[in-house]
């Protein structure tokens, strides 16, 4: 039972927080609890909800990817560039290509983590890097236009009144809540993040398992260059620039542990929303965009801060 | 005469469900070494952490000087002289000597405050030069051998004035050269008036080197002898205490064919040309001292470490075991020595770790089926009497034999033909053991082979149908059942 209260209690306080930033907003700005207010912040999660998603799974096995970023920046501007040539492949191709970037590169970043046995920091570190370069070297700097109807479908589409990137974001936790809690696979996750001795000597593949969320870490980065592409209708190297640092405060407001074996989606999706609100909340208070990352600074700070003291407090008793 | 140096007065800790410590008395006088020895689990290990500061004391006084002293931390610990010298040496690998005798020291130039380099050496050679040791003070630690090491961290101690020196298991890793090396510079600390805690399990070189015996067991003190008014066999009974067969369960099995046969496997530097077979049903002991290779051969079997060479077969058939995985695919199953660390996922439920092995087996698809998983744990609860509330209660707040019992169950659920276990009754209460023994009678009854790896001497004599001893990476010696007593065994397993 107690395991049981923990979790609640966990999950309740981040909602808590949540509701609070809510009620200060509605106060501090009319238009905040407005329709249209609502689901443009609801749409502006989505993209980098779905990296949070998958990056959840990638921490709990004590892992990290920083190359989410670069990998979003270099996805959307191989897409551009495919579909700006003269005569080019049909869209559908031009996807996969897309997507295939960025599983290529979780390929080689859980290649490198898992078989070379590096640090996972470094080597994501390095790879934001390459990718970022990547996408400056592609685009010549230049941003590139992008108008086509499956893109804007993706990222302005709805289907009963709800924006398409809102159902992916739904979809992608929805699967991955499955995997993660449910699944053999998802087990073995855990299992490998809270002690990869026992894990190894209890008989599971530890590699292929990094390895695969390594690829499905660069794999959902992709997704949210797509769902870029479409919102701004430009494949640029700068898209992106950032989102790492947003998407690890995220998973780690929810209760992911840096140390591994511990996270849930339900956290990491209280951990969305909570940025999510706050950005959008300042926004709208007339908060400038550069006091902003202030704000996810100190967040970021603050969630490592309370995780430590709960760690600190669980070994006391 | 000398005076009392160090006395350590009625020391009791428990930890959940252990006395590791109970009521425990020892003294040291100036200039004397004192051998501090008991079984695996005595207490001598929590008796020199709390000696060291690095564990709270629950109840009992420290005098040093014959002054009461309240040790509640390492720092408070040196600054009453007290140095001590772990197993697994702390010296800081990528600093010089001179660094790591000086460790937080260094010696400042008057005018500017920056380190006074030279006087850092010269003061370093000095200390080492007591030593008789020509370690250049220069030279980077991890360049050093483990010996060298060593004798930094005896630098270090006449650096800071210790007045009490301990030293755990200090030979283990060493040369017979080496070993008698480090006698000398002892004998040197005793002529300065250092007291000396000597630590280990090799019974000859304690009567060599020590003055005074003390004996701890099951966290007791048992009692305490001039080195020179008594002999190995009564030491090793004070450690033992108890008679043979007097607690251990008559293993009655039918041994039938060839399970595993190992042949000349070697770990370049660890372990060299073991070749052994194991039985259906036949428990087969190995055993061996601290950094003999014991560990090293099990960890071996189940493919947890790469080898060099070496051949397995397994009912006849040439297996490879490159992994775990593997292992458990060839139906060899594991209990490794580190419970906490290798055994379990400490942060998981009884029923998650329970059912890790077998992954696999909880559902036909890939979702985990709840039903099967449950009555998986159930059954193992029930089976081996895990006493937890639930089947969801994390493994961390179980005691230490209601972990083991879940270890063991866990294996046993992939159903091993072969089993490969090391220490399993460690730092866990009588009847836990018993009933941990029980098991094993009943597995070897069902054919399955045993391979058990032991530091508790009367438990690997008992047990096992033969024993093989080791030293040094070696086979040294068979002992078929009855064959050897507790002095031959500890007496064989010391030898180089």
């Amino acid at each position: 039972m107690k395991i049981i209260g923990n979790k609640i209690t966990t999950n309740m306080s981040l909602f808590a927080f949540l509701g609070f930033l809510i009620i200060v907003f509605s106060f501090t700005s009319e238009h905040f609890l407005g329709y249209y207010n609502i689901i443009s912040l609801l749409t502006n999660i989505s993209y980098s909800g779905i990296a949070a998603i998958v990056l959840t799974l990638v921490m709990i096995s004590r892992g990290l990817d920083i190359s989410i970023g670069g990998v979003i920046g270099l996805t959307t501007v191989v897409v551009a560039t495919l579909y700006s040539q003269p005569d080019p492949f049909p869209v559908w191709l031009i996807l996969i290509i897309g997507l295939s970037t960025g599983t290529l590169v979780g390929l080689l970043n859980g290649w490198c983590i898992a078989v070379m046995d590096m640090d996972p920091i470094i080597t994501t570190l390095g790879a934001m890097a390459i990718t970022r370069g990547l996408a400056y070297v592609i685009s010549d700097a230049q941003s590139i236009l992008m108008f086509e109807e499956t893109t804007d479908f993706i990222s302005n589409g709805t289907i009963f009144y709800i924006p398409m990137p809102i159902i992916l974001f739904l979809i992608t936790a929805l699967i991955f809540s499955i995997i993660l809690h449910k699944s053999k696979f998802g087990r073995t996750i855990y299992a490998i993040g809270a002690n990869e001795a026992s894990a190894k000597l209890s008989g599971i593949s530890v590699k292929p398992v990094k390895i695969i969320l390594y690829v499905l870490s660069g794999l959902a980065a992709s997704v949210s260059g797509i769902i870029l592409i479409g919102q701004t209708s430009v494949g640029m190297p700068q898209h992106g620039l950032g989102t790492e640092l947003e998407v690890i405060t995220a998973v780690l407001l929810g209760g992911t542990a840096l140390s591994g074996g511990k996270g849930t989606i339900y956290g990491t999706i209280a951990g969305v929303l909570i940025l999510g609100v706050l950005f959008n909340g300042l926004t709208i208070s007339g908060v400038r965009y550069v006091h902003l990352q202030i704000f996810q600074g100190i967040l970021l700070l603050v969630a490592v801060a309370t995780y430590e003291i709960k760690t600190r407090n669980e070994v006391a008793s | 005469m000398t005076s009392t140096l160090l006395k350590m007065s009625h020391i009791c800790k428990s930890y959940p469900g252990v006395n590791a410590v109970d009521d425990v008395s020892i003294d040291l006088y100036a200039g004397e070494v004192l051998g501090l020895m008991g079984e695996n689990g005595a207490g001598k290990s929590t008796l020199i952490k709390m000696l060291a500061g690095a564990e709270k004391i629950d109840s009992g006084e420290i005098y040093i000087d014959e002054k009461k002293v309240d040790i509640n931390s390492p720092k408070a610990s040196q600054d009453n002289g007290v140095s001590v010298i772990h197993q697994e040496l702390i010296t800081m690998d990528t600093l010089s000597v001179a660094e790591n005798i000086f460790v937080g020291q260094l010696p400042v130039k008057k005018a500017t405050k920056l380190i006074d380099w030279k006087a850092a050496r010269k003061k370093s050679a000095e200390a080492l030069a007591l030593l008789h040791s020509e370690i250049n003070p220069k030279s980077i630690v991890s360049s050093l051998s483990i010996y060298e090491k060593q004798i930094v961290e005896v630098a270090k101690a006449i650096h800071k004035n210790a007045k009490v020196v301990v030293m755990d298991e200090p030979t283990a890793a060493l040369s017979e050269k080496d070993s008698k090396a480090l006698f000398t510079v002892i004998k040197s600390l005793k002529k300065q008036g250092v007291g000396i805690i000597y630590i280990s399990h090799r019974i000859e070189e304690v009567f060599q080197i020590s003055d005074r015996i003390t004996v701890m067991r099951d966290g007791k003190f048992i009692g305490t002898k001039p080195t020179k008014g008594t002999d190995q066999k009564e030491i090793i009974s004070m450690m033992i205490g108890r008679e043979l067969n007097q607690f251990f369960p008559e293993i009655k099995s039918e041994k039938k064919g060839v399970m595993m046969k190992v042949s000349d496997l070697n770990i370049n530097g660890i372990i060299e040309n073991i070749s052994f077979e194991v039985k259906k049903g036949e428990i087969l002991g190995l055993f061996g001292l601290v950094g003999s290779g014991c560990l090293n051969i099990a960890r071996a079997l189940i493919g947890a470490d790469d080898i060099d060479q070496g051949e397995f077969h397994i009912n006849g058939k040439k297996t490879s075991i490159k992994n775990p995985k593997n292992a458990l695919k060839n139906k060899i199953g594991f209990i490794p020595i580190d419970r906490k660390n290798e055994g379990l996922t400490l942060d998981f439920s009884v029923k998650q770790n329970l059912t890790l092995q077998c992954i696999d087996q909880l559902g036909s698809g890939f979702i985990i089926q709840k039903s099967i998983e449950n009555s998986i744990a159930e059954k193992w609860v029930k089976k081996l009497d895990i006493k937890t509330p639930n089947i969801e209660v994390k493994v961390k707040n179980l005691s230490g034999g209601n972990q083991q019992k879940i270890v063991l169950g866990k294996t046993l659920e992939t159903n091993p033909e072969i089993l490969v276990i090391v220490e399993p009754t460690r730092g866990i209460d009588v009847g836990t053991k018993m009933d941990i023994y029980k098991m094993l009678e009943n597995l070897c009854k069902n054919g399955v082979a045993i391979v058990l790896v032991s530091t508790d001497v009367p438990e690997i004599l008992s047990i096992s149908n033969r024993v093989l001893v080791i030293s040094n990476g070696k086979i040294r010696k068979e002992f078929k059942k009855g064959e050897a007593n507790q002095q031959e065994l500890l007496h064989e397993a010391s030898l180089n």
